[in-house]
């Protein structure tokens, strides 16, 4: 009688056993598919080497970008759309920012271009760059030199930054 | 005897009852990873980024061919996966279920379009929007 009891509970022991390992890989399946991919550096990246397509041609400042017209205008300009679908309140608010700052080599302080375009609310997301925070916006900043006409020499600085959280984080 | 036969129907039930355990958990991982829904994501932001980084004139090429075995599963047309309307990129592998993503690149794009017998998709990128 001893034994076969002994047996039943062993039985059990053993399903219990399972049922925990189960939930254990379940849960971990779960965890590892429930994770979106989060894309927005390598866009904030295609995004900054698009917009320095516009301002440097082969090594060359495009003096366009000097002028405010070309400045207010840059989103048609550099064939940019900030339209986004349809989704989790987006269309009202802006999910694209990018700001650009052209400095003479001479003032690295004082920047000779400054403008942005976008939704200005994202530019506070930056100074919060932690992983306790991947829900707020991804912000990429790039640099790099460029010559005027004239062989002047300039710094370029471009900041961009992509929100669109609800689909590259999980919620 | 009866003992025996006791034992013998006891070991056989508790190893079939291990091997279906084993059996939904494997077919439980395997279906996960071929998921309709993580599959639109992938394809959704993958072309939406090849967009982004692309210039007129060209013309992209993905394989699909995980998509394509899930979407004749599902009874979805191979044509009717990928859609582009304005700059959001659709993908739709399930009756159920479907994914968008924007891009930002201001570019005109042909109806994308899957290569006849083939598991590849061509999206041909026309030209700046504005121009």
């Amino acid at each position: 009688m001893n034994s076969k009891s002994g047996e039943k509970l062993i039985s059990v022991y053993w399903f219990t056993i399972l049922i925990l390992v189960a939930g254990g890989i379940v849960a971990m399946v779960y965890v590892f598919y429930g994770v979106q991919y989060d894309v927005r550096e390598i866009e904030g990246s295609i995004m900054i080497n698009q917009i320095s397509d516009c301002i440097s041609r082969k090594g060359v400042l495009n003096e366009d970008i000097f002028e405010k017209s070309y400045q207010d205008n840059f989103l048609k300009n550099c064939h940019l759309n900030f339209n986004v679908e349809d989704e989790n309140n987006w269309k009202e608010n802006l999910q694209y920012y990018f700001e650009i700052k052209i400095f003479e080599i001479n003032d690295l302080v004082n920047p000779k271009v400054d403008f942005n375009h976008g939704s200005l609310n994202l530019v506070s997301s930056c100074e919060i760059a932690s992983e306790d925070y991947e829900k707020l916006a991804k912000c990429v900043e790039g640099k790099f030199y460029s010559i005027g006409k004239n062989n002047e020499q300039y710094l370029i600085k471009i900041l961009s930054i992509i929100r669109k959280s609800e689909k590259n984080v999980k919620s | 005897m009866k003992k025996r036969g006791e034992i013998l129907i006891e070991n056989i039930i508790f190893i079939v009852l291990n091997l279906i355990f084993l059996t939904i958990l494997v077919l439980f991982l395997a279906r996960q990873g071929e998921g309709a829904v993580i599959l639109e994501e992938n394809y959704a932001k993958e072309i939406a980024l090849m967009i982004d980084s692309a210039k007129p004139i060209m013309t992209l090429r993905l394989d699909m061919s995980d998509a394509r075995e899930l979407a004749e599963k599902n009874g979805i047309d191979f044509k009717e996966v990928v859609k582009i309307n304005k700059n959001v990129v659709t993908v739709k592998l399930s009756k159920d279920s479907g994914y968008s993503y924007s891009f930002f690149n201001n570019v005109d794009v042909s109806k994308p379009f899957p290569v006849a017998n083939e598991d590849d998709y061509i999206i041909k990128i026309n030209g700046y929007k504005n121009e």
